[in-house]
């Protein structure tokens, strides 16, 4: 066994001395050091099984070696941390997907969410929502590369690809990181944080008012452009600002006759501010405030409306608890009159992880003016409660129950399975 | 009068105990190590916080930082989520929604012993670790936390 360990140890400063004299990217020298450890285990099985053979009499001893440190028990059927790491890296671009299959059933028969393949007007049907593909690669310390590829299901079964997100990162310092190419807008804490991939998120669908523009959402989810992010020295107080400066182009989905808007022309400027202090660990407390000059084609072919969204955020994420709260004010201001409107929104939405099961509660609030942009939302309200099941790291299966109040028109019930994914 | 002795016995005992809770905070601290070319020589739990969580990602003299974790399993790692306050599968969550935000190229390296940390750490100068303190080697900084160094009273990381 000490000719093992001295070989082992051998093997390593002969690998690193190589390593370091090649002077490779970071990346490689992650995937040789992961390769040499590999390589390291393998000869050490090769060796210990060579020794045991020549020595038949301490065979029970060798399977059994008195000096093997023992640790916490882990599952054994799950491939090590930096094999996991190694098996989502090819040639230097880390890839990850995720995936979903979902079932929902719905009270009423008039059309309602006509998206994500769930047949509006059906009382339930299987759909699977979007099935997203990322991939990141590291150009050198400071640069690297994002792209979100996304396969939607638009009516039942027609599915389309959508380039969700594609960015090239540079990261200055922790004071300035900027981003350049087609990113989820900074309108509020969900939509940087949860993106196309719901298994990353607590519920089967995202808030009301944080659903994606073209899929029926009220809030322009989506630019290309430019966006810059970092710390402010603040101390204690943990300040971060979010700046960006983009064209918004987004088609707004009608959210109740499956109609479509375009929501075009001029470019968005979005502000942002938050804090995590130091003091409470989990925290996030910021706003900020988004501008666009947009059409309003069912108000005429000049119809034109300068429209502001002020958003506020409180989210504790921490111990296991998940406490996001946000709200917004959505104003629309047309320019040809002096008519303007004003929609509040917010969601609120608690959960606590109980071993593999995490249970949750939501409430979401959208008052849309009657006459305005966005008046196919109306008035509605209502909770939305359920539970998580993580079978493992990788798959997790929610079940979602909503009643919704909608004004001028029936309530609305629903239950949503969803059987969410990554690998 | 018998009191001299009822104190000089309490002075030894509260004495042994003592020599006992340092031994042991001794055994179970974790220290904090850098390369021996990063000048930065005290770190706050928030500031540590922050790095392993990677919201911090670059040293003050604009070099990146270089996540090293233990494999699960290990008491650094124990540590470490302590630390974060997640569970094994909330941290393995948070990384992959950091990558998925752009917000990280990838989850920390995790290695499966101290001696390839220490590897790490020689090769990366941006790097930083959490290493048993009877495991530190040469090669390693170790770094104060909230101004305490392993094994003195009141060190944080065990």
């Amino acid at each position: 066994m000490r000719h093992t360990g001295t070989a082992i140890l051998l093997l390593v400063v002969a690998n690193l001395s190589h390593a370091q004299v090649a002077a490779p990217s970071e990346p490689e020298m992650i995937q040789q050091l992961v390769l040499q450890v590999k390589a390291l285990q393998e000869k050490v099985e090769l060796l210990e099984s060579q020794q045991r053979a020549s020595d038949p009499v301490n065979a029970d001893a060798g399977a059994h070696p008195v000096n093997t440190p023992t640790l916490p028990a882990v599952d054994s059927n799950a491939p090590p941390a930096s094999l996991i790491q190694e098996l989502h890296e090819l040639r230097g671009i880390q890839w990850r997907g995720f995936g979903e299959v979902d079932y929902k059933v719905l009270n009423q028969r008039t059309p309602e969410l006509g998206t994500y393949g769930f047949v509006p007007g059906s009382h339930g049907n299987f759909y699977t929502g979007d099935f997203d593909l990322l991939l990141t690669a590291r150009i050198n310390d400071k640069a690297s590369v994002l792209s979100e590829i996304a396969f939607g299901e638009g009516e039942a079964q027609i599915f389309s690809v959508d380039l969700e997100r594609v960015l090239f990162n540079y990261d200055y310092s922790d004071h300035l990181r900027m981003s350049f190419g087609r990113y989820h807008t900074g309108i509020g804490y969900y939509n940087r944080a949860f993106h196309s991939g719901t298994w990353l998120q607590t519920t089967a669908d995202r808030p009301l008012v944080m659903e994606f523009a073209h899929d029926g959402g009220v809030l322009p989810t989506q630019a290309v452009g430019l966006s810059f992010t970092g710390s402010i020295p603040s101390g204690r107080l943990g300040l971060n600002y979010i700046a960006e400066y983009g064209s918004s182009d987004t088609h707004l989905q009608n959210l109740a006759e499956a109609g479509i808007d375009d929501e075009d022309n001029g470019n968005h400027v979005n502000v942002g501010l938050f804090a995590r202090p130091e003091s409470i660990p989990g925290l996030q407390i910021g706003g900020s405030i988004y501008h666009d000059r947009i059409s309003d084609r069912s108000h005429g072919p000049d119809a034109r409306l300068g429209q502001t969204i002020v958003n506020g955020h409180m989210v504790y994420i921490r111990d296991g608890i998940e406490f996001l709260n946000e709200g917004f004010l959505i104003r629309h201001a047309y320019e040809q009159s002096s008519t303007v409107y004003n929609m509040p929104a917010f969601y609120s939405q608690i959960s606590k992880q109980l071993h593999r099961v995490r249970p949750f509660f939501r409430y979401q609030y959208i008052n849309a003016n009657s006459g305005g942009f966005l008046e196919e939302f109306v008035l509605r309200h209502g909770p939305s409660f359920g539970m998580r099941f993580d079978f493992n790291d990788s798959i997790a299966f929610k079940t979602q129950m909503d009643h919704t109040k909608r004004k001028g028109r029936p309530d609305l019930n629903g239950l949503h399975l969803q059987l969410a994914y990554t690998f | 009068m018998h009191t001299k002795p009822i104190i000089v016995l309490v002075a030894i005992w509260l004495a042994g105990v003592g020599g006992i809770t340092a031994a042991v905070a001794q055994a179970d601290d974790v220290a904090v190590v850098v390369s021996e070319k990063n000048p930065v020589a005290n770190f706050t739990q928030p500031e540590l916080r922050k790095i392993f969580a990677g919201e911090k990602r670059s040293w003050a003299g604009g070099q990146s930082i270089k996540l090293f974790v233990r494999a699960p399993g290990a008491h650094e790692r124990a540590v470490l989520l302590n630390l974060l306050g997640m569970s094994e599968s909330e941290y393995k969550k948070y990384w992959t929604a950091q990558v998925f935000r752009g917000e990280a190229q990838a989850e920390p390296v995790a290695l499966f012993s101290n001696g390839m940390q220490k590897e790490a750490l020689t090769t990366f100068p941006g790097a930083i670790a959490l290493v048993n303190f009877q495991d530190v080697k040469p090669g390693m900084k170790v770094v104060k936390v909230d101004g305490h160094s392993p094994a003195e009273p009141g060190y944080p990381l065990h």
